[in-house]
């Protein structure tokens, strides 16, 4: 009887173990398709396949390129989160099972197989920021197909026979592999290579012969093969096809993960078969089982980008992209109430923030009601704003050059995406400029999410009065009101803003352009340019009452400097500040740092606190 | 059976391929094409000119004759087979027309003609360049065969720049259309000027401690070893609202000559009250063409920011100046176009091989045409020292950078003629009276190729022969080699 449960539990456990990989796989896609979405997203966002034969062949002059574009194709299917998540779930699934099988590793050391995979999910997931200056457009898919490919010589070499058709296969390989998947393929002949010395059905001889015509493959095809490329350095010819940032640091951190990944194989084809000499007994085999995958979940979850700052910036970016203001909003709302207390925003989200809140006419009302800071990006090294958000912030502050320049930026450092091409379409619809549109319409329509979009742009690129109606343009017009002058924000995108807006003199100003004049005023906290805004905004925008933190600046400064012209002032507004007074009285404020709690709990919502306490944001 | 095949394949091929209809409508008016080869003079031995139908329509044919040979081709995207087009270019004119059906007839649109001129130097080169702002990461310099589709790149960037040391590669010149003396620069990492002497490699750092930069637009002198450039300290900004995009100053320029034989440099114009650049020699080279504006801005930290204020007051006048190659000795600076009074700006003067012609860009201000929409060609008769627009060629956005072909009967040009943003390589005919004809695209293998390609060409030079180093060869020596200090010696003459 005692034997029968005994098996049945038995038998239980070990189909939890044989399915936990799937299991695993299952929660992974929810997680990416529900709480990462927009992440992959950005990850899209920042990539492009086109369907166009001069994009395909441009691959092709680079060795590993092919490995590229199946990378990029892959890619654009991030664009449905749910979809490209799954893609990338199907094929780690799929590495696990090929490694498996390849190493015939036994049930007792099966999730050794999940290795590779897991360090493949940690090079994605812990990327963060990193994914604004990647070089590569493939590094999402690229590496998990990299590695995959690296398990072909080692699944197909051992399986020749004759010594000949060897012989012949591996330098084929060898060279067709790296001209196709780079590094990857060599890493495949490496990872053989040194199997094949352990490999106990073959001579000594044979062993030998095998594993020096495979290094001899490895170390002179990039170098025979080199003369045949102008797109890379020699000394860069092993490391083809792997994902690299614009920061040597970083990408030695980013790629540490992926080159563990591929050293998997290498440590499974030599230990294999002691593996499979050696089983487990039950016991020890559950333990070591469970241990493993919970190692891996923990390792996969200890190294995921959490930050909630950075989530909270994706999500408002795609806002953005899609003129949601409203939700741009929600977004910064949530955020700020999960994390509660703790809660303080990056320059980008107050810039997303304040800019929904521009749009939606409720800048002066509410920019400075709610909770400000500069928290810093958890970044290795910061991202600018203007590489991060740039040419979102300047396109729909009318800044259309500013944001083509930084559109071109990221083109030249990083290549062309689906985010460059759309902006670059709606920076010559807006300007007029309908054969400068059109190229970039004609590459969005050789793509498989976009082309609907870039068919609604052709006639807004053709028709101006159409397009003057339409959202973006119909938003982004009334700020283009001012005069032509010579500009560069230094890479400094708010600071720039704050100049253009205070400076900038419009040619014939919109009640837009004054609203987002008169904010920046009072963000810069110059009381000679608040009056000249003010009497501005007043002029086009004809309000009957003042929104409630112009109010406010306007009855403080009153009474810092005599205004220019006469105001008056709501009772709400006069009590405020009457009660802000009597409490500065009662508490006077010797450290800004140590007060600026007490003072917020009373007047955190009010000017006043933005005017004496918000003080050394650092912008980026 | 063999020969019962031949017969039926040769009726298949027959079958499939295109017929010129017989019967059809005449539109009255010239197809749509592109690039637009209607009624273009051709160099006799360019590459076959294929073009793309811009009418809607359910089917087309096109059929090229000259003389006795006739070509015919089916489609919308008209790709001429090379060795029909060597036959058709033996002809003093090709006669092109185009059919398109439409709701089931076909239309016959007014022939065109490609009238085939003087043969043009076989090869070009050029910069690829990303429609650029401040960075710079993929860049090569590259040469075409233009009597073929063949492109090789000379040298990039990529070959020798890492992930975080950048390099620049720019200003690819040569002597007298001739490679075995070529030059052009490399900046930042691994930087300095990269010199072709007779075939052999060298590098050099010019800018000494009485220049202001580095060798920039360089002019290689015609007979002897001596290359003039300019200095340029450049600055670019963004037009906050403009089609205009970008704007480039220089805050401060020289003119510079430079002896390849002895590694020297010496001072041709050095006034800092003056904005001098852009320098060009004469077919004898006894004489030396540049612009200058006069600028009287303090030197310090306010100048580049001043600078872009006052852009629009930099005008900038060409002169002349006497050389003697034998002695290096100069003579005074002529005013040759005073740009001032006729509120324009005038830059890179070149001269054509005989002597005869200069062309220079002229724009409203400034120093950089590539990014002026108003830029435009003016063609400076150095007989009788007039000069008139060359309205047969100027289009609505920039024209810039230009060269001659060395029989003195072509000039290739740099325009962004058909988008506005995009520069493109244009050729067009000059006659002995001096009267351009109507500018042809350079021909691509894909007739969509310039509206697909979303880089830019840069500086075109005209070549008799291709650049024999390798880029291999190139990359390899300037990772290797440091850049040799030039001397400074000081200017003799006037």
């Amino acid at each position: 009887m005692t034997s029968v449960i005994s098996d049945k539990r038995k038998g239980l456990i070990e189909k939890i173990l044989r399915f936990t990989p799937y299991i695993l796989a299952v929660i992974l896609w929810c997680l990416l398709a529900f709480k990462e979405q927009y992440y992959l997203k950005k990850v899209e966002d920042l990539s492009v396949f086109l369907f166009d034969k001069l994009f395909i062949l441009e691959w092709f002059k680079t060795p590993g390129g092919f490995l590229g574009l199946a990378g990029m194709f892959l890619t654009q299917f991030l664009h449905l989160p749910w979809l490209g998540a799954l893609l990338w779930v199907v094929l780690l699934l799929i590495a696990y099972q090929l490694t498996v099988r390849v190493f015939n590793i036994p049930e007792s050391y099966r999730p050794l197989a999940l290795i590779a995979p897991v360090l493949l999910v940690i090079a994605n997931m812990s990327l963060g920021y990193g994914v604004f200056i990647m070089r590569e457009q493939d590094h999402f898919f690229g590496p998990l197909l990299g590695y995959l490919v690296s398990l072909v010589p080692m699944t197909v070499i051992p399986r020749i026979r004759h010594k000949w058709a060897k012989a012949l296969f591996i330098p084929v390989w060898g060279a067709a592999g790296f001209e196709l998947f780079g590094t990857f393929a060599l890493i495949g002949l490496l990872v053989t290579a040194l199997a094949s010395l352990v490999r106990p059905q073959a001579t000594r001889k044979e062993r030998f012969t095998e594993f020096l015509c495979m290094v001899a493959c490895i170390i002179f095809i990039p170098i025979f093969m080199y003369p045949a490329y102008t797109t890379y350095r020699m000394a860069d010819s092993w490391i083809m096809g792997l994902p690299s940032i614009s920061d040597d640091r970083w990408t030695h951190a980013m790629r540490a993960p992926i080159q563990l990944a591929l050293l998997c194989p290498l440590i499974l084809g030599l230990i294999q078969y002691r593996l499979q000499q050696k089983p487990l007994k039950d016991n020890k085999k559950y333990l070591t089982n469970a241990i493993l995958y919970i190692v891996s979940v923990a390792a996969v979850w200890g190294f995921w980008f959490k930050d909630p700052n950075f989530h909270t910036e994706l999500a408002m970016s795609d806002a953005v992209d899609s003129f949601d203001w409203k939700k741009a909003i929600r977004i910064y709302h949530d955020a700020s109430r999960s994390q509660g207390q703790s809660f303080e925003p990056t320059r980008s989200m107050v810039m997303y923030r304040d800019l929904a809140l521009l749009k939606t006419n409720q800048a002066l009302d509410k920019a400075f009601t709610m909770k400000d800071g500069s928290k810093m990006q958890k970044s290795r090294t910061v991202i600018p704003m203007a590489w991060q958000s740039g040419k979102q912030i300047y396109l729909q502050y009318g800044l259309v050059n500013m944001s083509y320049r930084w559109c071109l930026e990221d083109v030249i450092e990083h290549g062309w995406s689906y985010g460059t091409l759309k902006y670059m379409v709606m920076h010559s619809v807006v300007m007029h400029e309908e054969e400068f549109a059109r190229k970039y319409i004609n590459k969005l329509s050789k793509t498989l999410f976009y082309r609907k979009w870039a068919k609604g742009q052709t006639a807004l690129a053709h028709d101006s009065t159409l397009m003057a109606s339409t959202k973006p343009y119909s938003e982004i017009l009334p700020y283009m009101c001012f005069e032509n002058r010579m500009t560069n924000d230094m890479v400094k995108t708010e600071g720039f803003m704050m100049r253009h807006y205070t400076e900038a003199i419009p040619t014939n100003p919109t009640p837009e352009f004054d609203r987002a004049a008169l904010f920046w005023a009072m963000r810069i906290q110059n009381i000679q340019v608040f009056w000249s805004c003010l009497y501005d905004y007043a002029q086009t925008n004809k309000v009957e009452q003042l929104p409630r933190a112009v109010e406010e600046a306007a009855i403080l400064y009153s009474s810092l400097e005599k205004p220019p012209f006469e105001l008056r002032f709501s009772k709400n507004t006069t009590d405020r500040y009457n009660a802000f007074r009597r409490f500065v009285e009662n508490n006077p404020v010797r450290d800004i740092k140590e007060s600026s709690e007490k003072y917020y709990s009373k007047f955190g919502d009010t000017f006043f606190y933005y005017y004496y306490f918000i003080r050394d944001l650092k912008t980026y | 059976m063999r020969r019962s095949i031949i017969p039926i394949l040769a009726l298949l091929l027959t079958a499939c391929s295109p017929k010129e209809p017989a019967d059809s409508v005449q539109t009255g008016s010239a197809p749509h094409i592109f690039p637009d080869y209607t009624d273009v003079t051709i160099p006799g031995n360019i590459a076959p000119t294929n073009f793309l139908i811009e009418e809607v329509g359910q089917d087309y044919v096109t059929v090229l004759q000259a003389g006795s040979d006739r070509v015919t081709i089916g489609g919308n995207s008209v790709r001429i087979p090379f060795r029909k087009w060597q036959k058709l270019t033996q002809s003093p004119e090709i006669k092109v027309t185009v059919y398109v059906q439409k709701e089931g007839k076909w239309n016959a649109y007014n022939p065109f003609t490609l009238t085939v001129s003087d043969d043009i130097d076989p090869y070009i080169s050029y910069r690829i360049i990303p429609v650029a702002v401040e960075s710079y990461e993929k860049l090569s310099i590259r040469q075409r065969n233009i009597t073929n589709y063949k492109e090789k790149v000379i040298f990039a960037n990529t070959m020798i720049q890492n992930n975080v040391d950048q390099t620049c590669i720019n200003c690819h010149h040569y002597q007298n259309w001739d490679t075995d003396n070529m030059m052009f620069h490399v900046r930042h990492y691994k930087g300095g000027t990269i010199l072709v002497l007779d075939g052999k490699l060298h590098k050099v750092n010019m800018k000494t401690d009485s220049t202001i930069s580095a060798g920039v637009y360089p002019s290689w002198h015609p007979t002897h070893d001596y290359i003039a450039l300019s200095n340029n300290w450049t600055h670019q900004s963004v037009h906050a609202a403009s089609h205009d995009k970008l704007e480039v100053i220089d805050e401060n320029n020289d003119i510079i000559l430079y002896d390849t034989r002895t590694n020297t440099v010496s001072p041709i114009e050095n006034d800092s009250n003056e904005l001098e650049c852009y320098p060009g020699w004469s077919a004898d080279g006894r004489t030396l063409y540049y612009v200058s504006a006069h600028y009287e801005g303090e030197f310090g930290p306010g100048r580049e920011t001043q600078l872009f204020l006052d852009r629009k007051q930099l005008h900038f006048n060409l002169y002349s100046k006497s050389f003697d190659p034998e002695t290096r000795v100069w003579g005074p600076k002529q005013l040759l176009y005073d740009a001032v009074a006729t509120d324009s700006s005038m830059t890179w003067p070149r001269v054509s091989p005989d002597g005869r012609w200069m062309v220079c860009c002229v724009s409203t201000h400034g120093i950089f045409p590539l990014d002026q929409i108003a830029s435009d060609f003016v063609l400076f008769d150095l007989k009788d020292n007039t000069y008139r627009y060359i309205d047969e060629i100027n289009s609505q956005y920039a024209e810039s950078f230009h060269c001659w072909s060395s029989n003195g009967k072509w000039m290739l040009f740099s325009t962004r003629r058909e988008d506005g943003v995009h520069t493109r390589l244009y050729f067009s005919h000059i006659d002995e009276q001096g009267h351009f004809s109507k500018p042809m695209a350079l021909p691509q293998r894909d007739p969509e190729f310039n509206r697909e390609f979303l880089n830019a060409f840069n500086i075109p030079e005209l070549m008799k022969e291709p650049v024999h180093i390798t880029p291999r060869q190139f990359a390899s020596f300037i990772s290797s080699t440091e850049a040799t200090r030039s001397n400074y010696e000081p200017r003799k003459g006037e």
